[in-house]
Formats: structure tokens, C-alpha cells, sequence
């Protein structure tokens, strides 16, 4: 086939080839190949737009294989929303039966289970067993706390909920998990161009936070944070009359006090969050109102490197995601700080699977907090 | 492409890094110029001996063999306007060595400029040539097309700090030139030879480069106009007042426009034209410079002329000026830059002519220009879609050459001929000249097999 059409043709042809994408691009500064950068995922789009082009495996290759990190988002002087761009033409081949089998295993998986990994919903329940306490559930409360498929299925990731549980009790914050009725945000589904199956998530997900009664939405994941605050309006036409807040913004209101931490510590922002969601700040105001000793590294902020598990690279090139996260650990290591603090937990797993002789600890800055909160 | 030869390929570097599939020759046919061509297979070598083995095959079966950086030329260098191979050398891009008490470093053509940057810093030194697209660029590139950039009127083109070469000839011997001293009349200078020949020559697989010791401080200019006339003739009595500022670069408010839209740090977007100026050294001497730049710039007349205050400010004034040609897709889809260059004091007529040739022909051209150095990098604006514009576009290049010839100009003063300023070299070369430039090439490549069609294509 060599119809794709997309919307976005005009934004399309803002590309001028001028490959500046090249210094941002974590797949391209780990491969050094121009399928795997922006500009080259552009001019393929067109030429097969243009019928120059047949679509064939490759090319369809370089339309998936993407950290969907927005690095190129942000570098683009001519500001081509090359993330826009990309959705739109998956969404296109996911109609025409282009999609990667492994994203239409995830897709089967999610519709099945409502969960990425395929266990059972029950599983949800699986990181508070262990505790002497239970969050709340069920009931009317001011506060959803949304967990986050990455958070319940990985035990590594289990310590994220329970200290951002604990914490808000600390806090005295009227909240609630969902339990086995959260299903999935839908974010994997989106980005892969599976918009349908991403709207019906996202039905279910405001239908029982809307049942809860709760007017705000709290999460830990950046991606789930993005999915309800920028891709569900969307996809539901509708905005959706609840606040939707990531932890680092909880964190910074919150003012728990911390007690103070040797050595120095490095932040390292969120594909989601950062660049995704503009929220760059609170979470280096709560490290810093804190004592703790911060220091940058070398790309930081609007232009910091993935973490390598961005998008759907797990599925698609688990190498990639290892090539990449191994870069952003020798930029956290050059910055001479011990810990590497992120806002994530997909970031965690990533960059904590680096093997590596550097001494540096991966944590989540709701895990820090709870690590070192005052406890009289 | 025969499959014996791609076999021998897979085995000179491995069959990982050989493609031949459509969308991976697709990806190899432009830079960010406006021709594209697809060649018949992209090799990606890591060492100077697959080179070496690879040249020696392609001159055996005489395969077209173009080598190619990060593809950020802009005269199509690195387009294979022929077929044959693109030896793309991404790949091969360690840092061999920093020798920072004989300023120099060694480096493998696939090093971005900016890493090189980076690596040096630390030792208090630097690399002068600063092409705009610092941060994504090899250094192989650098060589081929002897890049520039706003630091060059100060210190000098990318020729000016390459001390030697390790190139692969086109039959597959290995030859050093030059070395790492920074005196050196051993016969013939092949270094420079090699320096801007595009890729024609032989391939560059090590470089040694000359550093200099960052300068203790800088002050950056911001200096508003009212009219881009008189923020020409500011160059050119700048020059003639024997001011030598480390950049002196100018914008028009075309470009202005798409600088701001893209940036957002508050650049003046009805301001006719402006100068970023900077001045360079031991920090006593600046202020003193900095005076005398401010009364040049306020006897012509300024609406406006500051000094940034912040290392801020000044990252985001340079920010601003090395994404404009990216940023000018803002304004229209396609974007063609020439790169002519005129004797500085002609640098007002030739802006006034650029200006003159936009209105005739009705396509915008941004003006941008390192002006302390007379190059100008005029942006024609159009949509290649439509048939009547690209020929527009066409006549507006051609005027353009024959404006910077006509002010005793060269075509190109830091992009290469490549293929887009071929059909003009006789405008420009006598025939004899060209004939000589022909014989070089035939003498170091008698089968025209290394990025042939290009600068004197045969």
C-alpha cells in the first residue's frame, strides 16, 4: 500500500532536512543510523505520502521504533511536532494491518486483563499484601490515587505505591486506590496508534474515578499523567473535571520535611513529565527546599536524554533501551553525584538495569521522601 | 549492485553493516540541501583497514563510492548522484587522543564537532570552527567541506587547524599528510589539498587538529536596525576601523521572525535587521573594544544596541542565531541557502542586490550573513511543490551568483560546490583552472570512482 494519509501533511513538510534532530535523538546517538532519527522517520512518511516509496518492513520499522521522548520535539528549530506526526501515520497502519506483532500482543494483552503484563486484575492488590497496613478503597474520596500498571505488576517497582501511600497518610489526604478496577491509562495503545482501544481505557478509567466521587487524580507514573491530562480530553472530546496531579507537584505543595542526605544527588527528568508534561521545576524545588545537594547533568531539563524505556521500545528493541540507558547513567555518573533521582517508575527499572561498576543509586523521588522523612 | 561485490562488502564490515534495502538507500540519498539520488548500498566502515579494502574493491569492480557524515552539507557534497556506495562514517567516531600540551587532538572523521567541544574543554581549550550545526556535524565533514562558522572571522576556517590526515586513496592505499607540528614545508601541502575537497580526493579516516586556549572572557552584542542597509554598512565600517570581533553575524527581520517563533527569548520582531557581535580575549582589553564597536554602530545609527548580561542571555542569542536556517521552515516549506561571499566592503551592495532580486522575483529570501566575513547565507523561501516557484527559485540563484561575481565574489565560501553550484564553477574557474583542478582529480582518482560529479564533475 501506498496511500497513508495523514493530517499533518503541511507540518510534515516543515522538515528541511536539517538533521539538527541528530543531537538530541537517543536512538540516533546510540546507533548513528538516520532511519532511527526524526528526519529520516519524516522523509520516509513523505516519500511514501508521495508514492516514492513502497511501504515495506523497514519502513514501518522506523515509523514504531521510537522512545516517543520528544527530544526532537523540543530541538526542531522549524518545530515539526514530530511525535504528532508519528501517531497519526501508525494509527494509519494499524488500520491497514501494518502494526508490530509484538504491539498487537500488548493490544490483546491490555483488552484481555486491562493490564500490560497479563496477570490477573486481582494482582493489582499484590504491592499492599506485604504492608501491616492497606490503603484505602472503594468509598467516596477527594483523591484517586492512580497506580500505574508499571507500579502493580513489577515488584521492584512495588516500593513507589507504598511510599506514596504512606506518605499521603502522613499527610492526612482523603484518598483512595482503585484497585482491580484500574485498567491500563491507555498510553502504550496510544502511542502505538491504537486510538480506539486507548479511548475505550480511558472511558473506563473517568467512569470510575467519576463513580469514586473524587476530584482529583494523583499519579507517579509520568506517562499515566500525560495520558489523563493531555491524551484523554482528547480522546474523549470532553474535559474531564478533575485535577490530575503528578507526585513531584504533591511533593513540592506537601512540605514534608526530610532529614538531610550525604552526598550529592542528580536529577534525572522524565520523557513524560519533562518534556511531555513542561514540569521540570517542583521536583528540583522539593530536592533542593530539602538541603539535598543537586547538581545537572549535561543534558538536562527540555533536552535530557530517555531513560531508554520510552514509548514501546521494550516490546520492540530491548537493546536499544539498554544502549541508551547505559548513556544516561555515564551522564549521571560525570556529574560526581551518588544518587540518580527520578520521577518515574519506568525510568527506575530502565536506568537501575544498567550493569555497572559506578557506584550510583537509582531511586524515585517519592521513595527518597519516604526514605528520609522526619519520623519523630 | 552485483551480489558478489555485496558479499565482499559483508565481509570487509560485516554484514550488520551493509544495507540495501529501498528505505535504507532512500535514507541515504539527501542532505539537507535540495538534490537527493539513492545510491545502491550504505556501508558503514569502523576502520581505517575496511576502508582501505573497501576502496581497493570499488576501484577493482568501478563502483561510485561517496562519503557521507551526519548529512548536514547544504550543496548536496554528499548526495550519490551516481549510485555506488555511501561509506557513511558515523561509526567510526572515537576521540584517539587530546595532547593538550601541543594544543592538538587526534580524532576519527565521524567525531560531531560539539563532542570534540566537549572533550576539550576541560583542558581550557578549544576548536575554532564553529559551523552552525556544531552540535549534530563530524569532523570528516568539517575537513571535506572546510567548514567555517561565526568564529572564523577572528580565527580562521576549519583549514586554518588541520595539522594532518590519514586518508585512504581511491585505489586503497593509505597515505599520512602533515602531522602534529605546526610548522611543516615537507614538500607538497596535501593536508590542504585534502581540506574542501569534498570527498573527491580520497577519505579522510584520521584527523589531527590544531587547539587554541579558550579565551579568558567574551562580551556578546545585541545591536538593533532600523533598516538593513545601514546594519551593512555597520559591518563594513566595523572592518574598517580595524575592529576584530571573534563573530559578527547578521539577520534580517525575515529571519528574526522565524528565529523568535522558534526560541522565544524576546527578539525584536520589527527590527529591520540585527548584528550579534562578539568580542573575544583577556578581559582587560574588552571594555575598550566593546567602546569602540558601540561608536561605529551609533555614528551609522542604531534603533537599539545592548551588551548581554547573562551567560543566559548570550547562549540564547546563539541559540537564536544557529537554528534560524532549521527555524526558516517556519515560514515556508522548503528552504534553499546559498552561501556566495563578496569583499567585505561590498557586503552592503550585495545585501542591497539580494534584496533587489527577492522583490523581482517574489519569493522571500531571508538574509543572513556572517557578515565580518563578507559570507552570506541568503534563505530562499519557497514551496517545491509548486512548479513556478521552483523555477523562480532557480533564476534567483542564478542572479545571485552572478551579483557576488560581479562584486569580484566567490560562489561558495564555506558549503562546497557539491552539486548545487556545479553548472555555475565555469562562471567562476577559467578553463584552465578548471582543467588543472580536473587533472588533480584524475591523477589521485583515475577512475573517477570517488564522489564522482561533483566540483568538477567529469
Amino acid at each position: 500500500m501506498n496511500t497513508l494519509t495523514i493530517q499533518l501533511e503541511d507540518a510534515l513538510y516543515r522538515c528541511n532536512k536539517c538533521g539538527f534532530c541528530q543531537a538530541t535523538c537517543p536512538y540516533y546517538l546510540t546507533t548513528g543510523e538516520e532511519w532511527a532519527v526524526a528526519r529520516g522517520r519524516l522523509r520516509l512518511t513523505r516519500a511514501i505520502l508521495q508514492g516514492k516509496l513502497p511501504l515495506s518492513d523497514g519502513a514501518v520499522r522506523s515509523m514504531y521504533q521510537c522512545f516517543s521522548c520528544r527530544a526532537c520535539n523540543v530541538t526542531c528549530p522549524s518545530g515539526v511536532p514530530v511525535d504528532e506526526i508519528l501517531i497519526q501515520a501508525r494509527t494509519e497502519l494499524a488500520r491497514q494491518g501494518y502494526l508490530p506483532e509484538p504491539l498487537a500482543q500488548m493490544g490483546r494483552t491490555i483488552a484481555t486483563t486491562g493490564n500490560l503484563t497479563g496477570e490477573a486484575a486481582d494482582a493489582r492488590r499484590s504491592w499492599w499484601q506485604n504492608l501491616d497496613w492497606a490503603p484505602p478503597q472503594g468509598g467516596k474520596h477527594e483523591t484517586v490515587y492512580f497506580v500505574g500498571c508499571v507500579s502493580s505488576f513489577y515488584p521492584q517497582a512495588y516500593g513507589l505505591p507504598q511510599s506514596m501511600a504512606w506518605l499521603m497518610e502522613r499527610a492526612g489526604t482523603d484518598y483512595a486506590v482503585l484497585g482491580r478496577d484500574e485498567v491500563c491509562c491507555g498510553y502504550p495503545l496510544y502511542v502505538a496508534g491504537l486510538e480506539a482501544e486507548a479511548r475505550a481505557l480511558a472511558q473506563a478509567n473517568v467512569r470510575t474515578v467519576r463513580e469514586a466521587g473524587a476530584r482529583r487524580v494523583m499519579t507517579t507514573c509520568p506517562s499515566c499523567y500525560r495520558a489523563w491530562r493531555e491524551f484523554y480530553p482528547h480522546l474523549l472530546g470532553e474535559e474531564l473535571g478533575v485535577e490530575v496531579v503528578h507526585s513531584t507537584q504533591w511533593l513540592a505543595e506537601a512540605g514534608l520535611p526530610l532529614r538531610p542526605l550525604e552526598g550529592k544527588v542528580t536529577y534525572h527528568d522524565p520523557c513524560d513529565l519533562g518534556r511531555g508534561s513542561g514540569i521540570y521545576d517542583p521536583p528540583r524545588e522539593f530536592l533542593k527546599s530539602n538541603g539535598l545537594h543537586l547538581v545537572e547533568m549535561s543534558n538536562t531539563r527540555a533536552e535530557a536524554l530517555c531513560c531508554g524505556g520510552g514509548g514501546n521500545m521494550e516490546s520492540l528493541d530491548l537493546a536499544a533501551g539498554h544502549a541508551v540507558a547505559q548513556l544516561r547513567m555515564q551522564q549521571a555518573s560525570a556529574t560526581g553525584a551518588e544518587w540518580v533521582v527520578t520521577a518515574c517508575p519506568q525510568c527506575k527499572r530502565t536506568l537501575s538495569s544498567v550493569r555497572s561498576d559506578i557506584p550510583l543509586r537509582v531511586v524515585d523521588i517519592v521513595e527518597l521522601a519516604r526514605k528520609l522523612a522526619v519520623t519523630d | 549492485m552485483k551480489d558478489y561485490v555485496l558479499r565482499h562488502l559483508e565481509e570487509i564490515v560485516g554484514p550488520q553493516n551493509v544495507r540495501t534495502r529501498d528505505e535504507d538507500l532512500f535514507l541515504y540519498s539527501y542532505d539537507a540541501s535540495f538534490p537527493e539520488h539513492r545510491p545502491e548500498a550504505v556501508v558503514f566502515p569502523q576502520t581505517t583497514e575496511a576502508v582501505s579494502r573497501l576502496m581497493a574493491l570499488a576501484t577493482e569492480e568501478r563502483i561510485p563510492v561517496v562519503p557521507r557524515g551526519a548529512g548536514t552539507g547544504l550543496s548536496g557534497g554528499s548526495v550519490p548522484v551516481q549510485g555506488g556506495i555511501v561509506l557513511c562514517l558515523t561509526k567510526m567516531n572515537r576521540i584517539l587522543g587530546i595532547d593538550a600540551g601541543n594544543l592538538v587532538a587526534e580524532v576519527e572523521p565521524g567525531v560531531v564537532n560539539q563532542r570534540l567541544q566537549a572533550a576539550t574543554a576541560p583542558y581550557g581549550l578549544f576548536y575554532p570552527p564553529d559551523p552552525a550545526s556544531m552540535k549534530v556535524c563530524t569532523l570528516g565533514g568539517n575537513v571535506a567541506e572546510d567548514a567555517g562558522g561565526p568564529k572564523c572571522f577572528k580565527y580562521g576556517v576549519t583549514k586554518n587547524y588541520i595539522l594532518g590526515l590519514e586518508v585512504v586513496l581511491p585505489d586503497g592505499r593509505v597515505i599520512e599528510t602533515g602531522g602534529n607540528v605546526v610548522k611543516n614545508t615537507t614538500g607538497y601541502d596535501l593536508t590542504r589539498l585534502f581540506v574542501g575537497s569534498e570527498g573527491t580526493l580520497g577519505v579522510v579516516t584520521r584527523i589531527t587538529v590544531r587547539l587554541m586556549p579558550l579565551p579568558q572572557s567574551k562580551r556578546t552584542m545585541l545591536v538593533l536596525f532600523d533598516s538593513l542597509d545601514a546594519a551593512s554598512r555597520t559591518v563594513s565600517a566595523i572592518i574598517a576601523a580595524g575592529i576584530v570581533p571573534s563573530a559578527l553575524e547578521m539577520m534580517d527581520n525575515l529571519l528574526i521572525r522565524c528565529a523568535e517563533d522558534f526560541v522565544r527569548v524576546g527578539l525584536p520582531t520589527d527590527a529591520a535587521a540585527l548584528l550579534l557581535i562578539e568580542v573575544d580575549g583577556a578581559d582587560a582589553g574588552l571594555d575598550a573594544e566593546v567602546a569602540s564597536i558601540e561608536k561605529v554602530c551609533r555614528q551609522i545609527g542604531v534603533r537599539e544596541w545592548k551588551v548581554a548580561t547573562s551567560a543566559k542571555e548570550v547562549d540564547q542569542l546563539w541559540l537564536a542565531r544557529r537554528t534560524v536556517i532549521g527555524a526558516a521552515g517556519r515560514f515556508r516549506p522548503t528552504v534553499v541557502l546559498q552561501d556566495v561571499t563578496v569583499p567585505r566592503a561590498a557586503l552592503p551592495a550585495m545585501v542591497a542586490r539580494i534584496v533587489e532580486i527577492s522583490n523581482k522575483y517574489e519569493i522571500p529570501i531571508g538574509v543572513l550573513a556572517h557578515a565580518g566575513d563578507g559570507n552570506l547565507h541568503p534563505l530562499i523561501l519557497f514551496d517545491e511543490r509548486n512548479p513556478d516557484e521552483l523555477r523562480r527559485e532557480h533564476e534567483i540563484e542564478k542572479e545571485i551568483f552572478s551579483a557576488a561575481l560581479e562584486l569580484k565574489g566567490t560562489l561558495t565560501g564555506e558549503h562546497g560546490v557539491g552539486l548545487t553550484k556545479l553548472e555555475y564553477l565555469p562562471w567562476q574557474l577559467n578553463p584552465a583552472a578548471i582543467e588543472i583542478t580536473r587533472g588533480i582529480k584524475r591523477l589521485f582518482d583515475p577512475h573517477n570512482i570517488l564522489n564522482p560529479g561533483k566540483i568538477v564533475a567529469q
